[in-house]
C-alpha cells in the first residue's frame, strides 16, 4: 500500500455558478408564478441529474427574486441537489414593478472578483421575466453595465426567458449573450421546457469542446419560437490577444 | 534510470551554485478522456549551459479554435528548452557572468543584465521561432477541411496551436522564469515560504488567457530572474492551470509551499518522485480540474540533505535512484524507505496550521514497488527508455556520466496508443 501525500489543502471540482433572476412582479401574479414555481422545480432535477453525470463541475444555485427591489430568495450558493430537496415557491410582490437593473446590480456584486473564486468556471445567468423593464431613465443601462463589467458577468452564460411573446423585447436582447437566442414561453405551460432548454444549455457550459456557436446551434434547435437570432461567436476580447480558455 | 547529483560542495557562484533535480508529470483531464480529447499539454526539460537546467510546461488552450494546440504546446515546450539553453550558453560566455561575486554574495548588476537578456533574446527568440514552427508545420501538413471547419474566419494560422508556456531556467546562482499565458510558477523556499517571482497579469482573470498565438505575445511574456545566493529556494513548481484550479484553498500556494518544504526536509527525491504523478492525477481527475495537468517540479538538491538518495549517503560518489519506485526499474541498492505517517483517508479540504501536509488519500496499490495511484498515469518520462515511470534528472557538471536527454515532447501518443496523427510534426 503506497500513500500519496499531497502539498496543499486538497482538491475539489470548479465551482460553476448558476444565478436564476426571477420576475416576481405584480403581473406575475397567479398563473404566472405558479407556472414560474412549477418551472423551477421541473428544471432541477436536470441539472441535480446532469451534476451526478459530469465529471468537472460542482454547480452551485443562488436565485434573486427582483420586482421593484432585487431580494435574495437563495443568497448564498447552494449545491443544486441541496435546493432541489429544500424547494419553497416563490411568491409575487403585490404592486412590485420590474426593475432590472438593480437586479443586475446585485447579480454584479456577487460575481465581483473578490466574492467569486479564483478557479471558478464561467458562471451563467438566467432571467425570467414576463414584461418589459420598468426602471427609471437610465437604471436598466447602468445596471447592466455594472454587470458586464465584470469579467464574470461579462463572460457568463446569460440566458432569457421570455413568458409571453411581449416580454421578448430589446431589453432581453441586450442582456443575454449574444450567441443564444431568448427563449420564449408563449404559455404558461411551456415555461418549464424552456427553462429545461436552459439548464441543458448551463451544463453543457463546462464541457470541454463546446463552443458558444455550438452552443447557440443547439439552442436554435430547441427553441423554434425564437425571434432573435445569435450572433457571431466572440472571438478574441480586446487588442491584447486573449482567448478563450475552456479547459 | 538517471543520476542524482554527486556529493561535495556546488560548482559556481560562491553562495549561489546549486544543482536542480527536475520531477515532471503530466495526465491528460478527465473532461479530456471523457470527450476523447488529447491531453494538450507538453512537457520538457533539458540541461541548460555546464551545470544548469531547463524545464518547460505548456498548456494547448482547449477550445475547439485552437485545434492543434496540442502541437502547439509541444512545440513550445521544446522550442523554450532549447533557447534557453542558447541563453545559458550566453550567460557563461559572458566574463560578466563569469565574474565573482562579492564576499557577501551579492551579484551586483548581474541580475537587471540576465533581466535585459531574457526580455531582448529570450521572449523575442521564443515567439519567433515558435512561430515560424507553426507556419513550417502547417505546411508540412496543411489543415484538412475537417479543420477549416473549425476555425475562425480571418484566423492566423497560429491560433490553430495556441499555447500558453511557463519556463523555468536553473543555472548556478540564478533562476530564470518566464511565462505566457495562466499556470503558476511558485518558488519554495526553505522555511516554507512561497515567492511568486513572476509578476502578476491583470489580463489572466481566470476565464481568458494570453497566448503564443495572440496578438502581441512578446509584450504578454513576463520574465523574472531570482538570485539564488540572495533567496535560496529549494524547489520551484511550474504548472499548467490544471493544477491550480484544482486547489480547493484560495490562497494555495502558501499551503503548497509550506507542505512541500516539509516533504523536502523529510522525504527523499524517490519518494517526491513516486508522488508527483499522483498529484496530476489527482488534479485531473473528476475529482479536481478535470483539466489536462501537468507540473515540473525543479529541487534544489541542498533540499533534501540527509535522505536517501541524497549523494555521498553511502560514501560513493553517485547514487543511482529510480524515480517511480517500479518492480522493473528498483535497484537492489536501494531500500524501500519506510513511510512514518500514518495513512489518513478523510480529506481535509481547509488548509491548517499544523505543520504536517494534508493527506489526501491512501492509495490502495499492490506491491509497494508499484506506482502509488492506479489511474492510469499519462506520466511524462525525462528518460524515454523507461515507459510508465517519471524519473529523476539532475543536471550536474559534466563530471557524472549523464545520458544526454532526448527531446520528450509527443512521447505521450505512444503511451496512451490513441496514435495522434501529427503529420510530420512529431518529435516536434
Amino acid at each position: 500500500m503506497t500513500e500519496t501525500l499531497m502539498p496543499g489543502g486538497g482538491v475539489a471540482r470548479r465551482p460553476l455558478h448558476f444565478i436564476v433572476m426571477a420576475d416576481c412582479s405584480g403581473s406575475m401574479k397567479g398563473e404566472k408564478m405558479q407556472a414560474l414555481n412549477y418551472a423551477l422545480r421541473s428544471m432541477l432535477p436536470h441539472l441535480v441529474d446532469w451534476e451526478r453525470d459530469q465529471l468537472q463541475a460542482q454547480l452551485l444555485i443562488r436565485i434573486l427574486a427582483f420586482a421593484s427591489l432585487p431580494r435574495w430568495y437563495v443568497g448564498e450558493p447552494v449545491p443544486v441537489a441541496d435546493l432541489s430537496a429544500h424547494w419553497r415557491n416563490l411568491d409575487y410582490v403585490p404592486m412590485g414593478r420590474t426593475n432590472m437593473g438593480p437586479a443586475f446590480r446585485a447579480v454584479a456584486e456577487v460575481l465581483a472578483p473578490d466574492r467569486l473564486e479564483r478557479r471558478a468556471l464561467r458562471p451563467a445567468i438566467l432571467l425570467v421575466t414576463d414584461g418589459l423593464p420598468t426602471d427609471p431613465p437610465g437604471s436598466f443601462e447602468s445596471g447592466l453595465a455594472a454587470l458586464t463589467e465584470t469579467a464574470a458577468g461579462r463572460s457568463a452564460l446569460r440566458l432569457a426567458v421570455a413568458i409571453g411573446r411581449d416580454a421578448n423585447s430589446e431589453p432581453l436582447d441586450r442582456f443575454r449573450s449574444p450567441e443564444v437566442p431568448v427563449l420564449v414561453a408563449d404559455g404558461t405551460d411551456e415555461i418549464a421546457d424552456r427553462l429545461v432548454t436552459a439548464s441543458i444549455a448551463v451544463s453543457r457550459m463546462s464541457e470541454i469542446g463546446v463552443n458558444r456557436g455550438a452552443l447557440a446551434e443547439q439552442l436554435n434547435l430547441a427553441e423554434p419560437t425564437r425571434r432573435s437570432q445569435p450572433d457571431q461567436v466572440a472571438g478574441p476580447r480586446g487588442t491584447t490577444g486573449s482567448f478563450e480558455d475552456i479547459l | 534510470m538517471t543520476t542524482v547529483p554527486a556529493g561535495g560542495p556546488p560548482a559556481g557562484p560562491a553562495g549561489g551554485s546549486q544543482p536542480w533535480v527536475v520531477l515532471t508529470a503530466s495526465e491528460r483531464g478527465a473532461s479530456h478522456v471523457a470527450v476523447k480529447s488529447p491531453n494538450q499539454d507538453a512537457v520538457a526539460t533539458e540541461r541548460a549551459g555546464a551545470s544548469g537546467v531547463v524545464a518547460a510546461v505548456a498548456d494547448g488552450h482547449g477550445h475547439s479554435r485552437h485545434l492543434r494546440s496540442a502541437r502547439g504546446s509541444r512545440l513550445a515546450v521544446k522550442i523554450g528548452c532549447q533557447v534557453a539553453q542558447e541563453l545559458a550558453d550566453r550567460i557563461e560566455a559572458d566574463s560578466t557572468f563569469s565574474a565573482q561575486r562579492t564576499p557577501d554574495g551579492a551579484a551586483g548588476g548581474q541580475a537587471g543584465e540576465i533581466a535585459r537578456l531574457a526580455e531582448e533574446f529570450l521572449v523575442p527568440a521564443i515567439v519567433g521561432r515558435w512561430r515560424d514552427a507553426v507556419l513550417a508545420d502547417v505546411k508540412a501538413d496543411p489543415f484538412t477541411a475537417a479543420e477549416q471547419d473549425l476555425r475562425h474566419s480571418g484566423d492566423d494560422a497560429v491560433i490553430a496551436y495556441g499555447s500558453t508556456l511557463l519556463l523555468g531556467i536553473a543555472l548556478p546562482g540564478w533562476l530564470i522564469l518566464a511565462q505566457i499565458g495562466d499556470g503558476d510558477v511558485v518558488g519554495v523556499r526553505a522555511d516554507g515560504r512561497p515567492v511568486q517571482p513572476v509578476p502578476d497579469d491583470p489580463q489572466l482573470d481566470g476565464l481568458v488567457t494570453t497566448s503564443l498565438c495572440g496578438a502581441e505575445p512578446r509584450s504578454d511574456f513576463r520574465t523574472a530572474v531570482v538570485d539564488t545566493a540572495q533567496q535560496p529556494l529549494v524547489a520551484l513548481l511550474l504548472a499548467t492551470d490544471g493544477y491550480g484550479n484544482a486547489q480547493v484553498v484560495e490562497e494555495w500556494k502558501g499551503a503548497f509551499s509550506k507542505d512541500l518544504a516539509w516533504m523536502l526536509a523529510e522525504r527523499d527525491l524517490q519518494w517526491l518522485a513516486g508522488q508527483l504523478p499522483a498529484w496530476a492525477a489527482r488534479c485531473a481527475s473528476s475529482d479536481g480540474s478535470a483539466d489536462d495537468t501537468t507540473v515540473a517540479l525543479l529541487v534544489s538538491s541542498a533540499a533534501t540533505p540527509s535522505r536517501a538518495g541524497r549523494p555521498g549517503d553511502d560514501g560513493s560518489e553517485e547514487t543511482t535512484i529510480p524515480a517511480v519506485p517500479h518492480v522493473n526499474t528498483v535497484p537492489a541498492n536501494v531500500p524501500a524507505e519506510p513511510h512514518s505517517i500514518e495513512p489518513v483517508t478523510m480529506r481535509q479540504l481547509a488548509h491548517r496550521s499544523a505543520p504536517e501536509p494534508v493527506i489526501l488519500e491512501r492509495v490502495a496499490t499492490a506491491p509497494a514497488h508499484h506506482r502509488p495511484a492506479s489511474h492510469g498515469h499519462e506520466t511524462t518520462e525525462l528518460v524515454s527508455h523507461e515507459p510508465e515511470t517519471t524519473e529523476l534528472v539532475s543536471h550536474e557538471p559534466a563530471t557524472n556520466e549523464i545520458p544526454k536527454l532526448p527531446h520528450h515532447q509527443g512521447n505521450e501518443e505512444s503511451r496512451d496508443g490513441r496514435g495522434r496523427d501529427d503529420h510530420g510534426s512529431g518529435g516536434r
